[in-house]
Parts: C-alpha cells; sequence; structure tokens
C-alpha cells in the first residue's frame, strides 16, 4: 500500500488519458506532460500508459507500506525520501516505512510519480485510469486523492537506480496558427505572436488563462466545434485561453491557434505569474518535434534494459 | 449544396464546416451519414460533430492533406440515407420543483404552463451534438414560441435529470452541474453512466421525445 498521508494542492492519477468517447461529451483528461509521465515509466520497465501521480504544487506526502521502485519526473518539486534528497528524473527503492515528501519550487508546478507495475487497486473507466475531475470519474474515487486514501501495488526488490535527463521545459510554445485568427486586425496577429503572455491564476487542467497589454477585445463568434488540448481560443475579453487535458469537447470562441503536441507539455510547468510566448511554424515541424520526442523515448528504452541486464 | 470548407486544425484534427448559421435537415443527416464514414475509415481516434462542423482527429500526424481530400470528396458523395437514428423516449416530470422556470417561462412566452409543456412534448427532436457534460445532448429543435435565451445568472446547482430550454434547443442534465438553461422538468431516466460500456445512451443522431409523466400537473 501506498498511504496518502497528506494528499496537497491537487494530486490525481492519470495515465496518457481517454480517448474515443469525445463524440459523448467525455474530456480526454491525462496527464498534462506525457513525455514525464513515459519517462517515468520506462525508468520502472512499465508499459508507457500506466496510470501515474501527477502532483500539482507539491506539499504532499505519501508512506510506502511494502517496498518497491518508484520513479519522479516533470518539475524538481523538491523530493526526499525519508530525510533523503531526490533528484528529478530518477527511479529509487523504498523500503517499507519509508517515507516521500515533495515539497514545493518556485520554477515548477508538475511532478509524476511512478511505482514499479503501477497501482494493483484501479480500474479502468471507458478504457482509461485517469482521473476526471470535473465529471468525477476514474482514478480511485472519481476526485483528486485525499488524506488517507490508500493505492495497493506489488512488493519489488532494489533495482539500481538509474536516471535519464528530459529535454527542459521552455517559456516558447510552438503553434500553428488556427482558423479564427483573421477576426483580429493584421497587426494584432503580429502582436500576438511577439509579446510575452503572462499566466492568471484562474488557470488549471481544463485551461490556461494569458493576458497581457495587448487589447484583443473583440465581438466576433463563432459556432462551438471540436475543441482538444492546445486550442488556444479567444474570448470576447481579448485574453487568450489555452485549453488543456479537462477541457470540453467543444467550444464556441474563435480559435486562433494550436500549440503543437510535442510543446503541451510545457504547459503543465506554467504556473499564475509565469510569462510564455508563442511562436508560429508548420506542420512539417510540428511532426518533425514529434518525432524527435518518440526517439528521445526510445533512446532511453534501450538504455534502461540495457542498464537492466548489465546490472541484474 | 457544396457550400463547405475543410481544413486542418493544429496537426491531426481534421474539420468539415458548413458555411451557414443552422443546417438543413438534409445537411444534418448528411454530417450523421458522413460521422458513420469516418468511423469506418478507422484513422480517426475521435470523431465530434458539432453545430456545423464535424472534427476528426487523425491517430497519427503524416498524411492530414490526403484524408482531408478523402473527408471532403466523402461530403460530396454521401447519402443521407446512409444514416440510420435510434428513437428514445424520455418521461419527463413537468413543472412545481421538478422544474422551477415552467412557471415563468409561461410569463415569458405569454402561454400558460399546459401549453408549454404541450409545445415542448409534442415534437421529436434530434441529437445535433454532445458537449459540456459527459452525455449531455443538443437537441433541436425547439418550437419558435419556446425560444428564450439563457438565464442572466446560472445557477450553481442543477439537478441531475433536469430537463431544460435555452434557445432554439433543450437538453437534459445528465448530471448534476452548474447551468444556465431554463429548467422546465425532470426524468428519472439515467443518461450517463461511466460504468457501462456505451457510457452515453444518447448518441449523435438519435430521435428523443419527451412524454409528460401522468402524475405531471397536466
Amino acid at each position: 500500500m501506498l498511504t496518502i498521508l497528506k494528499s496537497g494542492i491537487q494530486t490525481c492519477i492519470q495515465d496518457l488519458g481517454r480517448i474515443g468517447f469525445r463524440h459523448l461529451g467525455v474530456s480526454q483528461s491525462g496527464v498534462l506532460d506525457p513525455l514525464a509521465a513515459k519517462c517515468a515509466n520506462i525508468l520502472l520497465n512499465n508499459p508507457q500508459n500506466t496510470p501515474v501521480l501527477e502532483i500539482t504544487v507539491g506539499l504532499c506526502r505519501f508512506k510506502f507500506e511494502k517496498p518497491t521502485n518508484f520513479a519522479i519526473t516533470g518539475a524538481d518539486l523538491c523530493a526526499e525520501l525519508s530525510g533523503q534528497k531526490l533528484t528529478a528524473g530518477w527511479r529509487y527503492h523504498a523500503n517499507a516505512g519509508d517515507i516521500l515528501t515533495f515539497a514545493t519550487s518556485k520554477t515548477g508546478l508538475r511532478a509524476y510519480f511512478a511505482v514499479q507495475n503501477g497501482f494493483s487497486s484501479l480500474r479502468p473507466i471507458m478504457n482509461s485510469y485517469s482521473t476526471d475531475i470535473q465529471a468525477e470519474f476514474g482514478g480511485l474515487t472519481g476526485t483528486a486523492l485525499e488524506d488517507g486514501d490508500l493505492l495497493d501495488y506489488p512488493s519489488h526488490s532494489a533495482l539500481s537506480p538509474i536516471g535519464a535527463a528530459l529535454p527542459e521545459y521552455t517559456e516558447s510554445l510552438r503553434v500553428i496558427l488556427g482558423p479564427h485568427l483573421d477576426i483580429l486586425p493584421k497587426d494584432n496577429q503580429q502582436s500576438l505572436l511577439e509579446q510575452l503572455w503572462r499566466v492568471l491564476p484562474q488557470s488549471n487542467r481544463m485551461g490556461v488563462r494569458l493576458s497581457n497589454d495587448l487589447d484583443l477585445t473583440h465581438n466576433k463568434s463563432v459556432a462551438s466545434q471540436g475543441v482538444s488540448p492546445g486550442t488556444i481560443q479567444l474570448p470576447p475579453n481579448g485574453e487568450p485561453i489555452v485549453l488543456l487535458n479537462d477541457c470540453q469537447t467543444t467550444g464556441g470562441y474563435p480559435i486562433i491557434a494550436q500549440v503543437i503536441d510535442a510543446d503541451l507539455r510545457h504547459l503543465s510547468q506554467l504556473s499564475a505569474g509565469q510569462a510564455c510566448r508563442f511562436v508560429a511554424v508548420d506542420r512539417a515541424e510540428a511532426l518533425h518535434a514529434q518525432i524527435k520526442q518518440s526517439q528521445h523515448l526510445a533512446q532511453l528504452e534501450i538504455a534502461v534494459q540495457h542498464h537492466n541486464k548489465k546490472n541484474s | 449544396m457544396t457550400n463547405n470548407k475543410t481544413y486542418i486544425l493544429g496537426e491531426r484534427a481534421l474539420v468539415l464546416e458548413i458555411t451557414q448559421d443552422t443546417l438543413s435537415q438534409y445537411q444534418q443527416k448528411k454530417i450523421f451519414a458522413l460521422h458513420a464514414w469516418m468511423r469506418a475509415q478507422r484513422v480517426f481516434i475521435d470523431i465530434v460533430p458539432a453545430k456545423t462542423t464535424i472534427t476528426g482527429y487523425l491517430m497519427h500526424s503524416q498524411d492530414p492533406e490526403y484524408w482531408l481530400a478523402k473527408l471532403q470528396d466523402a461530403w460530396e458523395n454521401i447519402e443521407p440515407e446512409a444514416y440510420e437514428p435510434t428513437i428514445h423516449t424520455i418521461i419527463t416530470h413537468y413543472g412545481k420543483h421538478h422544474g422551477p422556470d415552467l412557471q415563468s417561462v409561461a410569463n415569458l412566452t405569454g402561454l400558460t404552463e399546459s401549453q408549454v409543456v404541450e409545445l415542448h412534448s409534442e415534437c421529436k427532436y434530434q441529437v445535433k451534438f454532445l458537449g459540456f457534460l459527459p452525455g449531455f445532448a443538443y437537441l433541436g429543435d425547439l418550437n419558435p414560441q419556446l425560444h428564450l435565451p439563457r438565464l442572466d445568472s446560472p445557477r450553481t446547482h442543477v439537478p441531475r435529470g433536469s430537463v431544460a430550454i435555452a434557445q432554439d434547443l433543450t437538453a437534459v442534465y445528465p448530471s448534476e452541474s452548474p447551468g444556465g438553461w431554463r429548467l422546465i422538468g425532470r426524468t428519472d431516466t439515467i443518461l450517463f453512466d461511466h460504468n457501462l460500456d456505451s457510457p452515453s445512451i444518447l448518441q449523435p443522431g438519435d430521435i428523443v421525445k419527451f412524454v409528460p409523466s401522468t402524475e405531471g400537473i397536466c
């Protein structure tokens, strides 16, 4: 068992998301940083879609009731195992009774925590273990984890430590321009891409809300259409919303751009007050970025297998 | 009939849009037939019909232009008859605590409460699309005499099963949620159960008929 002694601001069970049900109004959910979650799972020889804990802000404390190996990736939220400092991007062994704590960080927002072979006490809903916090299903009980929650996992003896560097998080988000950008005057279209945007406190897993001094207010509406994580909507108040995994399946605000899949992970780390900018790219570059990420994961998988063989 | 456009949104989303405010019944049926065609291609992980669009999310982003051309071609050649809807009956308790806005809807439309119920329950509705909440189906078209804007201030809690109207649409809240539609009744029918393989009773294109419960006010 993993006992959630303190659940923190928001700790929830997520896998790579719920697909195939958007036409019924079911959100995708899933980890905001798939690369970090896949990396944590690869370090533990788990299938890449194994559910992990997504820890937002931190300030949480877990107790291992059985020995196992675990990995932490994503932002460095100053994790410690029974008082010993841990490094993000590494796999570790925990003994029964060990306490894992996450403090917090000024620069990062979300960390990922995975155990070897995953949690065994979960039941998939619509082919996914992801917690849909809005609709209240999935995960353990359909909500973020609460103090006292228990997650079972199989015991494992120690694997040797191994770590992997993930590509850095950046404030620049590559986007493909969207179908309704022309509702804005030409010079505003340009400024949208040149200026820095500040993250507003109302941001959450549904979307990151942005603001700056630029006046992009408008009175255009569009018929509601399919939207997905990465879609950048511009409501009439002129403050863009970058939709994230818990977003609704359709939206009626003009779509000015779409963040490329490979850069969605950067949004997982943007907390209130931080800045980001958009850089327009074409589909060829988006595809290239995606292939680069797949190669990164494939290389990591080979390296971990090699390391395991050498140390077994 | 081909006042439509197709485009790629981001890397993998293919959008077919009918450039009109509302769809004709012929176009609406063609959209549902196209939905079925898209499913049969097995290249889309998700297909989302909406008001005047249908969006298909490709599994891979290698060749969106090829599929966009196929989609446009399919739209031009598809027969609306290729689509056969399922019909649902939803027993509804109108008014009183079940439909706290029935009286104000009657006042605002200059009708009696029974006339509102009659107008709401006499016609068949089509599931245009789902969204907002899992299982929340946008049903049209509502009788023009019942067209009213959303409430100025949305309720923080709308009970599950509430039957509501807004503008030219009606809907049933599949779960408790905040909401700004006008509540005229309530049903005991479970519309969405996340434990089922097919979690939503209503699918895009289905036909819905509201039937007043016999212990209702009418």
